[in-house]
């Protein structure tokens, strides 16, 4: 009973492995796709070629601009400038590593030297991404101590600092008292050195060249930036890495080969009148479509192995095995009923994988096997409810960084059992075996 | 013993087979002779319960071809060939015998023993993409004796054959009656089916037009002989049904016989005479 099965899912793999382009598209293909795309994607959150980070300018003043600015100049960032709460919202996505919002003051407190407030900097970060922390902070202060370089580098510019300073110390409830009157007696008198020098200047026509607070950070007494860190809760709605999104993908693209393989070899047996051996053997049409069914499920599972394999030891993508298992046997039983329900329709091997690729390919593209799903315009997300490739990615995706509960894992199960279940009905009760 | 009893195919405008009885013994090579489009074929497939008629009866040793017990009888040797290209042909054996349910030992005994049958035993770890069209058509025919078949049908097996090869298939065919095999054989040449078949059924457009043994045909179809005598007094030619006795008719007046030669009437001739047309288009 079970060995004739056996024997044509055993002679159908062996097929499979012999056609070049069959395991091309079965398996390097899919291997190409997630470690090439998966390698673009994750490149962009990298320390080494710029932290992503959202900036939030709510002060928007000169000053403001100016240490924005700043920001976007520094190699250690690429910036990226939001609302408030979009700014938030990105982390929280997991599409920045971190926001920095410039608070209202800002610009004020980064312009008063001696006001006594550094200026504050809001900085919420991916927890994922505990360990750029101190790189961001290091990279902030370095720009932070850019506001006295700023400050004392152009004489006019510091003139002006200085009455402000002036003015600002002479308002201030907050200084101590012998403060107050150590900075009244300071800072007019640096305004007139500053003045003079100013003049000299002037009258010889030379460029400012100003004083330099020198780059040398660290021993500067005077705090450059005060950084409020801020909690951030990570909604789970973007993976931590980019092969989280690549594998099941190239999972996708690998079970999509084995699909348009195993459509084909089914066609096939037709025209070469293999079919008719099988069919004057002692084995029932069951035992000749459980074989082919079973074979295609079983070539499918290889592929995702061998996927999974490379995705959890070499790439370090992490999931629950056990709704990984719940949702490659739900894709598995899926994609087995595409292919019976193609096998029934052609009538050559042309036809059955010219048409199965471009039914796959369409419901690929509109699933997300290309584009990833949480990426999709609204309208496209929207019409990619009718692919099967959508129901299985979320299912895959589910079991890796979606985090599904086992509820929220039936939705995506359940459709791809039923459009697997009606598929395969439709296509064995078509397929005609005996009349070739 | 297969007994065919009006029956009756069509595929959509085509009457494949209209109204088709015979029996075929036990041991016999029994030949369905006919053109293309005779509905050969389709006749085969209704004995090997692959295709279903529209009317009519098929028994073979009082069994439906469609089940189990009858199918471990049947041995059919496709038109086309019936075999996966890129396996090697002990794959291919392989592959078709555990269809048959054997156990290990007797699985490697037929394989090896069909492959002696058909002079490949060098050749089985070999791609059949690689092999010759004969040695094609002769796996073709090992892969379908792997479970010693009773009745073996052959659809046109020499199809593409060199005729090296197509003499050797022709032994196989006689030694496989001298195991005892039923075997029904189908071409649209005559001189295969006179050859090889002890009785031969001559079909067209679907209808049994006439079944004897070859012997039996041309007498009953074939027409007279043409026989040309050249002697001392000239060159006659003349038609007869009995040659010998109307040459004898000839010699009479002393005349001397230089040469003779009597063209008996061929399955071709039959052929032409019961349907007016050519057996080859
Ligand atoms: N599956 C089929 N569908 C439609 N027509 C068919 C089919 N099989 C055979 N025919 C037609 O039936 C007739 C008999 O075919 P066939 O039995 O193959 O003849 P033969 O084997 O003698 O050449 C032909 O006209 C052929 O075109
Ligand atoms: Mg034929």
């Amino acid at each position: 009973m079970l060995k004739p099965i056996i024997a044509l899912m055993k002679k159908d793999i062996k097929l499979l492995f012999k056609d070049k382009m069959a395991v091309f598209f079965t398996f390097i293909f899919p291997l190409i796709f997630a470690f090439f795309f998966g390698s673009i994607f994750s490149g962009g959150g990298g320390a080494s070629k710029g932290m992503k980070i959202a900036v939030a300018d709510l002060d928007q003043t000169t000053n403001s601009e100016y240490f924005v600015e700043q920001l976007q100049k520094a190699d250690e960032f690429r910036v990226e400038i939001l609302s408030e709460s979009a700014a938030r919202e990105s982390v929280r996505k997991g599409k920045k590593v971190a926001f920095i919002i410039l608070p209202e003051g800002f610009g004020e407190d980064y312009a008063g030297l001696f006001s006594g407030n550094p200026p504050e900097l809001l900085v919420g970060l991916d927890p994922a991404r505990k360990a750029e922390a101190g790189y961001l902070q290091g990279s902030l202060m370095k720009l932070g101590i850019g506001r006295f370089e700023k400050a004392f580098g152009d004489t006019e510019e510091m003139i002006q600092q200085l009455d402000d300073s002036i003015a600002s110390v002479q308002n201030s409830d907050d200084i101590p008292e012998d403060w107050k009157a150590l900075l009244k007696d300071y800072l007019p008198k640096m305004k007139d050195l500053t003045q003079k020098e100013l003049d000299k200047q002037k009258a010889s026509g030379e460029q400012s060249s100003g004083f330099s607070f020198g780059g040398e950070d660290g021993d500067n007494p005077m705090m450059p930036l005060k950084i409020t860190q801020q909690e951030v809760s990570v909604q789970k709605s973007g993976p931590r890495n980019a092969f989280a999104i690549t594998i099941p993908q190239g999972v996708i693209w690998a079970i999509m080969g084995c699909v348009i393989g195993f459509a084909v070899s089914l066609v096939q047996e037709k025209t070469l009148g293999t079919v008719n051996r099988l069919a004057v053997a002692p084995i029932s049409r069951t035992q000749i479509l459980a074989g082919k069914a079973l074979g295609c499920f079983l070539a499918q599972a290889l592929v995702v192995t061998l996927l999974f394999a490379i995705a959890y030891f070499i790439l370090k993508v992490e999931f629950n095995l056990l709704k990984l298992l719940m949702a490659v046997a739900a894709v598995g039983v899926c994609f087995v009923g595409v292919m019976m329900f193609f096998a029934s329709l052609a009538k050559t091997e042309r036809s059955v994988a010219g048409l199965t690729n471009a039914f796959l390919v369409i419901m690929g593209m509109i699933g997300g096997a290309m584009i990833p799903l949480f990426v999709m315009p609204g309208w496209m997300q929207s019409i990619s409810h009718i692919s099967p490739v959508k129901w299985s990615i979320l299912a895959i995706e589910g079991a890796i960084w979606r985090d599904f509960s086992y509820t929220e894992m039936l939705q995506p199960i359940a459709i791809l059992l039923v459009v697997g279940l009606i598929t395969f009905f439709l296509g064995t009760r078509m397929l005609k075996l005996e009349e070739a | 013993m297969i007994k065919l009893e009006s029956i009756s195919k069509r595929f959509d405008a085509v009457q494949a087979v209209d109204n088709l009885s015979f029996t075929i013994d036990r041991g016999e090579i029994f030949g369905l002779l006919g053109p293309n489009g005779a509905g050969k074929s389709t006749s085969i497939a209704i004995m090997c319960g692959l295709v279903s008629a529209d009317s009519g009866k098929v028994e073979l040793e009082g069994l439906t071809p469609t089940t189990i017990k009858a199918r471990k009888k049947i041995g059919l040797i496709p038109q086309s060939i019936a075999l996966y290209e890129e396996l090697t042909a002990l794959d291919n054996l392989n592959f078709f015998a555990d269809l048959y349910n054997m156990d290990k030992e007797l699985k490697d005994q037929r394989i090896n023993w069909s492959l002696e049958f058909v002079n490949l035993q060098d050749r089985a770890k070999d791609t059949v993409k690689g092999f010759s069209g004969g040695m094609k058509r002769r796996l073709n025919l090992a892969a379908s004796l792997l479970h010693d078949p009773d009745y073996i049908f052959m659809d046109e097996p020499t199809a593409g054959v060199d005729p090296q090869s197509r003499n050797k298939l022709f032994d196989s065919v006689l030694e496989l009656k001298e195991f005892g095999k039923t075997i029904v054989y189908t071409t649209h040449y005559m001189e295969e089916a006179e050859k090889l078949c002890d009785r031969v059924a001559i079909v067209d457009q679907g209808k049994l037009m006439a079944l004897d043994t070859v012997d039996g045909l041309i007498r009953a179809y074939g027409g007279e002989s043409q026989v040309t005598v050249q002697t001392n007094q000239g060159l006659e030619q003349f038609e007869s049904t009995n040659p010998a006795k109307d040459l004898v008719k000839v010699l009479q007046d002393s005349v001397q016989l230089e040469d003779v030669t009597v063209r008996r009437p061929d399955l071709e001739r039959v052929f032409l005479n019961l349907t007016g047309r050519q057996l080859r288009d």
